[in-house]
């Protein structure tokens, strides 16, 4: 498997001079490889968020090195940010046109492709998020699971071959959560690598091929779902009841 | 209600955004030039006209209700006197027609914001003020335009946010104490954090701009334009 996303030795301080800030992220090394489905789990304050920023260069580590497809992420940023699209958190603050079709087109414009690719990479990510047809809608109209949709279209308008996702399902409803993680499924079938970041698995244990644990920044569990799920318990992730001492496939996602 | 790019198919958002760009510089031009009643009257029905053809009315003016207070103090201001006769209405009534003027050249700002997108601004701008001076101008329009909505909405949750707490038996000046400090807090985060994502979807000074055409209806906009700017200059 080629290695997309590599980490190596990624240290994060922050809030301070790089010798006594907070250490956010604690001398990780990780491997992301292409069409693979990770989650990133941790408690509040484990360095997920701070460390996925360092894929794309948004966050610059103290100490370490992080490439993407091979080439540093620092020697080309726009590559590095093609190659790893991010969908944040707060949908709010990704979304920066008013309107759906003005948001999703932001991208690819800037990334300077033609009016005819900006047009296809637009109708194509919003097919895959199953918002076609609504390029004019005001964005302020839209409800969280649609905003949410909308800003992966956003980060899928840049072609990426890894869609890092932070805190996906945060504030959706049970519907709008079904709706976004069937459009990752579908996504991640079709080849696109998944990152997600979250505190919470029952949403995404089964879709997973890898979990990596984080503790205080530092990995503490690189392992499947049904072999990460015990460690994962006790960092403070909520994993699904059933599958902690009990295998993965006798577990049975509740409501679907 | 913050005024921002509203979706439709009116005759204003069919438009280039260059010649309603063209429309407001010479609207403006002309609303310097009459401070006359009459000129103004007839100004007031080209602005109305203006915020109609873009589908607004009325309410789109109450997003410059933060401007209201100082125009309507204005005329109080210029007309009080240190000594007798202590108010001079001739000053008083040419600063009401000032203010009034200004309220005409918001109305016609409104009615270019619902109608163009902020990309299409963006490329108005750039296009038709050559050199990096115009890529500038594009891309603070363009950020001003994205802000200003972000921040006026985390203002209003920081009132309701102090509301919701029993913050309306605060004395109105502790009040506007806590929103200004919750809003710069707030602004710089946002400002943060708006950068984060322009950063992370790779904004560029030169970006694929959105096709501009002059349609039938420019000439004429572009028409009146060049009149409003006669009568300015005449």
């Amino acid at each position: 498997m080629v290695a997309v996303i590599d980490v190596r030795g990624v240290t994060c301080r922050c809030g301070g001079r790089n010798s006594d800030g907070v250490v956010a992220v604690n001398d990780v090394t990780l491997s992301i490889g292409d069409g693979e489905f990770v989650v990133l789990a941790g408690a509040n304050g484990s360095g997920k968020t701070t460390l996925i920023r360092t894929f794309n260069g948004l966050v610059k580590p103290t100490s370490g090195h992080v490439s993407v497809n091979g080439r540093p992420v620092t020697d080309d940023l726009v590559a590095a940010r093609q190659a790893v699209g991010m969908v944040f958190q707060d949908p709010r603050d990704q979304l920066v046109a008013a309107t759906v079709g003005a948001d999703v087109a932001f991208g690819p414009e800037n990334l300077g492709c033609s009016h005819a690719e900006i047009d296809r990479r637009v109708r194509e990510a919003l097919a895959a998020v199953n918002l076609s047809g609504r390029e004019a809608d005001r964005i302020a109209t839209l409800s969280g699971g649609e905003r949410e949709r909308v800003a992966i279209a956003g980060a899928l308008a840049m072609e990426p071959d890894h869609l890092v996702c932070d805190e996906p399902f945060t504030g959706l409803d049970e519907p709008a959560r079904r709706s976004v993680l069937d459009r990752l499924r579908v996504l991640h079938e079709r080849g696109t690598g998944i990152v997600i970041v979250t505190h919470d698995l029952r949403d995404v244990f089964h879709l997973a091929d890898r979990v990596v644990g984080l503790s205080d920044g530092r990995v503490v569990v690189d392992a499947p779902p049904a072999e990460a799920a015990e460690s994962l318990s006790d960092i403070g992730v909520r994993v699904p009841e059933r599958t902690v001492g009990d295998e993965v496939d006798n577990w049975t996602e509740p409501g679907r | 209600m913050t005024l921002s790019y509203v979706p439709g198919d009116t005759l204003a958002h069919r438009l280039d955004p260059r010649s309603k760009l063209c429309f407001q510089v010479a609207f403006a031009a002309a609303a310097y030039a009459y401070t006359t009643p009459r000129g103004l009257a007839a100004l007031t029905v080209v602005a109305a006209g203006a915020l109609i053809v873009a589908g607004g009315g009325p309410r789109s003016l109450w997003s410059y209700r933060f401007a209201f207070p100082f125009l309507l103090v204005a005329p109080l201001v210029a007309g009080g006197t240190l000594g007798d006769p202590w108010f001079r209405i001739d000053r008083a009534v040419e600063t009401t027609l000032a203010s009034y003027r200004v309220l005409l050249v918001l109305a016609v700002a409104a009615a270019y914001v619902r109608s163009t997108p902020v990309r299409d601004s963006r490329a108005a701008l750039q296009r038709t003020v050559p050199g990096r001076f115009g890529v500038m101008a594009g891309v603070g329009v363009s950020l001003v335009f994205r802000f200003l909505p972000l921040l006026t909405r985390d203002l209003t949750s920081a009132r309701e946010a102090i509301a919701a707490r029993g913050g309306e038996q605060v004395a109105v000046h502790v009040r506007m104490r806590l929103v200004a400090t919750a809003g710069i807090n707030r602004a710089f985060e946002r400002a943060d954090r708006l950068g984060v994502a322009l950063t992370a979807r790779c904004f560029a000074w030169n970006p694929t701009l959105p096709r501009l055409a002059f349609g039938r209806f420019d000439g004429l906009v572009l028409a009146i334009s060049a009149g409003l700017v006669v009568v300015a200059i005449v």
